[in-house]
């Protein structure tokens, strides 16, 4: 019995060990993954159920202050995967292929994720109902061929689109590809626009389908908030379209910027980098850009030090250096498309800061009415001479004179009336030395002599006329329009209102008033003189009949040669409101690097200005009040005069105050030129036709550029055509800069040719 | 057959076992009988099967059928389109099987004595024809019969412990000797182990060793050699590791025990279905989320109806299910030790005791094995995973240890 009783010893050891230690070890190891580790588990179930199922909120609209759509999210579709769920290697060819087909992907990267070992992997994500339909249709036909039905699917998704492609591009921004905020009103109000995505109250399966039981908390996905920009498109497109022509025609090397604001709140009616780019497509940079990265060399390699002339390289090193230097090219490329120049560069403010130094001398009184200045051309300052741009000297001037002919000499004076102190205090308060605070991301500071505003006496002179310190363009304007309100600083701002989902107001942005820099009455004496300037001063060139305009010229050093050239580069830029007397709109033009000869503001940037201006101030229903010289320039409506009899369209065209002129030898009017509702000048001339011939009668439009306004009127009524006059046409002195229909164009009798005059002689 | 076996140990036990001590205790054994057997019937209602382990069984098969059919029914209806695809095949197998069980506790155990060496050949031979058949995936496991296949280690284990039972009572009492007690279950084992290693099976192997070392434990060899065996064992993994021929397994082993953190993405692949059994027994805490109500089985706890069944009963049942499923299991290897102890010969007790601790292993493998204990290897858990042909083979198996009652019940008549 001993045997025996031995087996059933072992037989009980062993039955210990199987339930007291495997069983024990069990058990302890459930108890421990379900009581205590079991939250934390179960929280990170939950997460992985629910986070898959996660609605992702619509991204809200951007609309412009009048309500045209700026930026919208349409729904897209995006396709997933469940490669785990493939049972061969046939299945997954096959839809592999088909896939690449549809969604334009190359086959091999298709099959390497259908080839994962999970439930869900992305494939392609914001496609169109096009690609959707053939994808359902795919969907049906695996189900069909291979009885798998939760292998592809098809999940929400949203896609961006800006209706005005360029447009504002640098104000708007544009979201990433999973519908962030990267730049832009996009980015700085990224947590309104994106909404709050929803928690899906059923939880679902791993492979994003809804699981059939009852698990339901269900929050709904809360679409995102939408804005209305204080941008008004029609200025803004009116703003581009100029500064498109002038960078082409100026052949502006480094962008030009705009920005047209309020001054009596601080709402930026048009903020314009241009070049911008295609807020559709922001990714790809222009041609140019793109040569320039493809012209990359050994000597691009040399001067930006990724390689020495010392070291030798294998062809893979150097191939390797070459992608290096490219991408990075790139990237800088981009970065520098994306850049809003209006906020994020500084420059050397130039003459148009001459503003800023004559308002504090006037607030602080150091210079009055009686105060003479002599301009001998150029300036001794402690042994050092500083030239005004008029070599030959302005002789003696009042302050206001001394404005009107941006004379440096002067206004080193007014600096120096004012002192060093007094000068800081009121550069703090015209929100030079801080962030405007404008609702944009990327803000640049100033770059100030010290930090704490201590200058050398060389440092107060040559800043008086706005030099060797930089500041954003849109902290110039901000100040400008201290001087346009009244007295007050105002904080730009680029959104007046957040609406919900609905369409209903949730928040009116409005910017309170920071300080009062200067009194009322400095601030309108400003006012006063700057719009003697705009008629007759330095900034002639940005007048615009028919309205009061003020406005001042720059025209400022830039430290850095930026295109290579080895010529000092400058900026040209004008800043300016208008009516004078109760200004509703600020602008600031602005362009680096102009590269077509003339680099003065007064040349470059004026004509610009008073062009936007010409067409925003009747936009924004300003009545024209015009002097007796620019009446005779106003242009007229043309009336219909087809269909009409001779005699009786003769009569209608001459009541209209045109000149009438009849081709043909039938009895009643078949066409016209100029055509119903075209502007004409009033005394310009209108064809009428009487039979079909006579319409392919033809004339060439003649070169009208360096003639006076008298020169041009008189070779246009030779030629047949009528003019549109803009630009300085008050100035004795002023000549034709452009004509907008180009010299030898064949065009009908009658055509209107639009003329933009400057005034020469100023360099400023 | 019996008359066999029992005579011949019985006259040899005097002659083999010296020692003096073990004679004092062998003086009582009658009375103790006696009174065992007074315990026993309280227990075994009836005369011949074993009601209490057939109920057992029919228990833990009406609960394991119900859990697979509930953790599997949202991968038939996404993958096959029919909800109720594994749960038709497992119950039509498990009807088969209590047909099978009832048939084999009626046969004769004793003729499995002729049948061993047998049965070993052809688990041989069964393990050699696995590795000629070509696969896709590399890992040569089954062979199949139309569309049904069986795993070549199913019959391995069962031969296994067949043979060791057969040759343990056949030389009992020579089982202390190293030529006896170690040489041929070694033999056995490191055959079958290497044509394991060839398919890979490793999980198997474990399952294997550990089965051989308990047969001959209980067989009475010394302890001794169980601890050289061990020593053994750890040198061959040591070198094995070295030569690189553990790739597979440790492949599988990458990520062991870290299925939570995130390494890189081949580790958070490898580690997905461990870990979303982690997520799901995590989160049925005491309680559990009710029957039917897991989540995890949706598609994130690939194959919920195969090895890692268990974790869906923990999700819905919570730790308060999944210890009163434990508690039937080890009623039941309770029951089935005690059965096998009730057997007139050696023979019945070792092979009842060698199929009844498989099942225990097996439950504690597996679970291990879910719980991210021990790596992801493939350990199915019996009556609750599903696949055919190893429930038909459980059944049989505990059809035979039915087979141990009856006779042991009769005879005690």
């Amino acid at each position: 019995m001993g045997a025996n009783q031995r087996l059933r010893q072992r037989t009980v050891w062993l039955l210990i060990i199987i339930l007291v230690l495997g069983f024990g070890a069990v058990i302890t190891r459930l108890a421990y993954l379900q009581l205590i580790a079991g939250e934390d588990l179960q929280q990170k179930a939950v997460s992985q159920q629910l986070s898959d199922t996660t609605i992702s909120a619509k991204r809200g609209t951007i609309y412009d202050r009048n309500g045209k759509i700026l930026a919208q999210s349409a729904s897209v579709w995006q396709v997933v995967l469940s490669p785990a769920s493939f049972k061969t290697d046939e299945q997954r060819i096959y839809v592999a292929n088909r896939l690449s087909e549809i969604l334009g992907l190359e086959a091999e990267d298709v099959l390497e994720k259908t080839k994962q070992n999970s439930y869900y992997t992305v494939v392609k994500r914001k496609i169109e109902s096009e690609e959707q339909k053939q994808i359902l249709e795919l969907m049906n036909e695996v189900e069909d061929k291979f009885k798998l039905s939760s292998v592809i699917a098809l999940l929400d998704d949203y896609k961006r689109y800006y209706p005005y492609s360029e447009l504002a591009s640098s104000v708007i921004g544009f979201t990433g590809s999973d519908d962030q905020g990267l730049s832009g009103v996009e980015y700085q109000y990224d947590e309104y626009l994106t909404g709050t995505p929803g928690r899906l109250v059923t939880a679902t399966n791993a492979n994003g389908t809804i699981m059939p039981f009852d698990y339901s908390q269900n929050i709904d996905a809360i679409d995102g908030n939408s804005l209305v920009l204080t941008i008004d498109e029609t200025i803004q497109s009116i703003i581009e379209k100029y500064m498109r022509n002038a960078i082409k025609d100026y052949k502006v090397y480094n962008r030009g910027v705009c920005i047209a604001m309020d001054p009596n709140n601080g709402e930026i009616l048009g903020m314009a980098t241009v070049g911008g780019y295609d807020l559709n497509d922001p990714f790809t940079i222009s041609k140019e850009e793109q040569k320039k990265i493809s012209e990359i060399d050994k000597d691009y390699l040399l001067e930006k030090g990724y390689i020495t002339e010392e070291e030798t390289y294998t062809a893979e090193e150097m191939s390797e250096i070459l992608a290096t230097a490219k991408s990075e090219a790139e990237s800088a490329a981009l970065s520098k498309m994306w850049r809003n120049k209006a906020i994020s560069d500084t420059y050397y403010p130039g003459s148009v800061f001459k503003m800023v130094p004559l308002s504090m001398a006037l607030e602080e009184g150091t210079v009055n009415k009686d105060t003479r200045f002599n301009c001998m051309g150029v300036f001794n300052l402690y042994g050092e001479d500083i030239n005004c741009h008029n070599t030959g000297g302005h002789g003696t001037q009042t302050y206001a004179q001394a404005l009107c002919n941006s004379c440096n000499p002067a206004f080193i004076e007014i600096g120096q009336s004012v002192g060093e102190e007094k000068w800081w205090e009121y550069y703090q308060a015209f929100g030079f030395s801080e962030k405007t605070g404008i609702d944009l991301p990327g803000e640049s500071d100033d770059i100030f002599f010290s930090e704490d505003g201590t200058m050398g006496p060389v440092d107060l002179a040559v800043a008086s006329f706005g030099q060797n310190f930089s500041i954003t363009p849109i902290q110039m304007i901000t100040a400008a329009c201290a001087i346009a309100n009244g007295g007050e600083l105002v904080q730009p701002h680029v959104v007046k209102q957040i609406l919900d989902s609905e369409g209903a107001v949730i928040e009116n942005i409005s910017t309170e008033p920071k300080r009062q820099v200067i009194s009322n009455q400095v601030a309108e004496e400003m006012r006063g003189i700057l719009e003697q300037n705009a008629i007759g001063g330095t900034g002639k060139n940005g007048y615009v009949a028919g309205y009061r305009v003020a406005g001042k010229t720059g025209t400022s050093e830039k430290l850095s040669d930026s295109n290579g050239d080895g010529v000092q580069d400058y900026i040209a830029s004008y800043c300016g409101f208008a009516p004078a007397n109760k200004p509703e709109i600020a602008m600031l033009v602005f362009f680096d690097t102009p590269l077509s000869g003339n680099y003065y503001g007064s040349a470059v940037a004026a004509p610009v200005f008073a062009g936007i201006m010409g067409e925003v101030l009747p936009y924004l229903e300003l009545d024209a009040q015009y002097t007796e010289a620019e009446a005779a320039n106003i242009d007229t409506t043309a009336g219909t005069y087809t269909g009409l009899s001779v005699t009786e369209a003769s009569k209608s065209v001459n009541s209209d105050g045109f000149d009438v002129t009849i081709k043909g030898e039938g009895s009643t009017v078949v066409a016209q030129v100029p055509a119903a509702g075209s502007k004409i000048p009033t005394g310009g001339t209108v064809v009428l036709y009487t039979d079909e011939t006579s319409v392919e009668e033809k004339v060439t439009v003649p070169n009208l550029i360096d003639y006076s306004v008298g020169d041009v009127n008189y070779i246009a009524s030779y030629y047949g055509i009528n003019i549109s006059i803009t630009g300085a046409v008050n100035s004795a002195d002023a000549v034709a800069i452009s004509q907008d229909i180009a010299e030898g164009t064949t065009v009908s009798p009658g055509t209107v040719v639009t003329v933009t005059f400057s005034s020469g002689g100023v360099n400023d | 057959m019996s008359q066999y076996s029992t005579g011949t140990n019985s006259t040899r036990r005097y002659s083999t076992t010296g020692a003096s001590s073990r004679n004092h205790t062998s003086q009582n054994p009658p009375q103790r009988v006696v009174k065992r057997k007074k315990q026993f019937s309280l227990l075994s209602i009836g005369k011949g099967l074993d009601v209490p382990f057939c109920m057992l069984i029919v228990l833990l098969l009406a609960i394991g059928i119900t859990m697979m059919f509930s953790a599997s029914y949202p991968v038939a209806f996404y993958e096959i389109g029919d909800s109720y695809y594994y749960l038709k095949r497992q119950l039509l197998f498990a009807i088969v099987g209590l047909a099978i069980m009832l048939a084999v506790s009626y046969f004769d155990y004793h003729h499995f004595h002729r049948f061993s060496a047998l049965i070993l050949g052809v688990s041989y031979f069964a393990l050699i024809v696995v590795l000629l058949i070509p696969s896709e995936t590399g890992v040569r496991r089954w062979i199949g019969i139309g569309d049904y296949g069986i795993q070549a280690s199913e019959i391995s284990k069962f031969a296994i412990i067949l043979f060791l039972a057969h040759w343990g009572s056949r030389y009992y009492n020579k089982m202390h000797t190293f030529k006896y007690g170690v040489l041929p279950g070694a033999a056995v084992f490191v055959s079958t182990a290497i044509l394991l290693l060839l398919e890979p099976h490793y999980s198997c192997i474990v399952i294997v060793a550990l089965l051989t070392v308990i047969m001959l434990f209980v067989s009475g060899i010394r302890i001794k050699w169980i601890a050289i065996a061990a020593v053994l064992l750890a040198a061959a993994i040591l070198l094995l590791w070295a030569t690189g021929l553990l790739t597979y397994a440790m492949d599988r082993m990458d990520g062991w025990g870290k299925a939570l953190e995130y390494i890189d993405e081949d580790q958070w692949q490898q580690t997905w279905q461990t870990r979303n059994s982690l997520y799901a027994i995590g989160s049925g805490g005491l309680f559990g989320l009710g029957l039917g109500q897991s989540r995890q089985k949706y598609l994130y706890l690939p194959e919920p109806q195969n090895d890692f069944v268990f974790a869906i009963v923990c999700e819905e049942l919570g730790l308060i299910g999944a210890i009163a499923i434990l508690l039937i299991f080890a009623l039941l290897v309770w029951r089935g030790i005690v059965i096998s102890l009730r057997a007139k010969d050696r023979f019945g007790k070792l092979l009842g005791i060698g199929l009844v601790s498989q099942i225990g292993l097996q439950v504690i493998l597996n679970i291990l094995v879910i719980t991210d204990w021990l790596p992801n290897t493939g350990i199915s858990l019996p009556f609750f995973s599903y696949g055919g042909s190893s429930l038909l083979m459980l059944l049989f198996q505990m059809g035979i240890v039915l087979s141990i009652s009856r006779s042991a019940n009769i005879e005690k008549i």
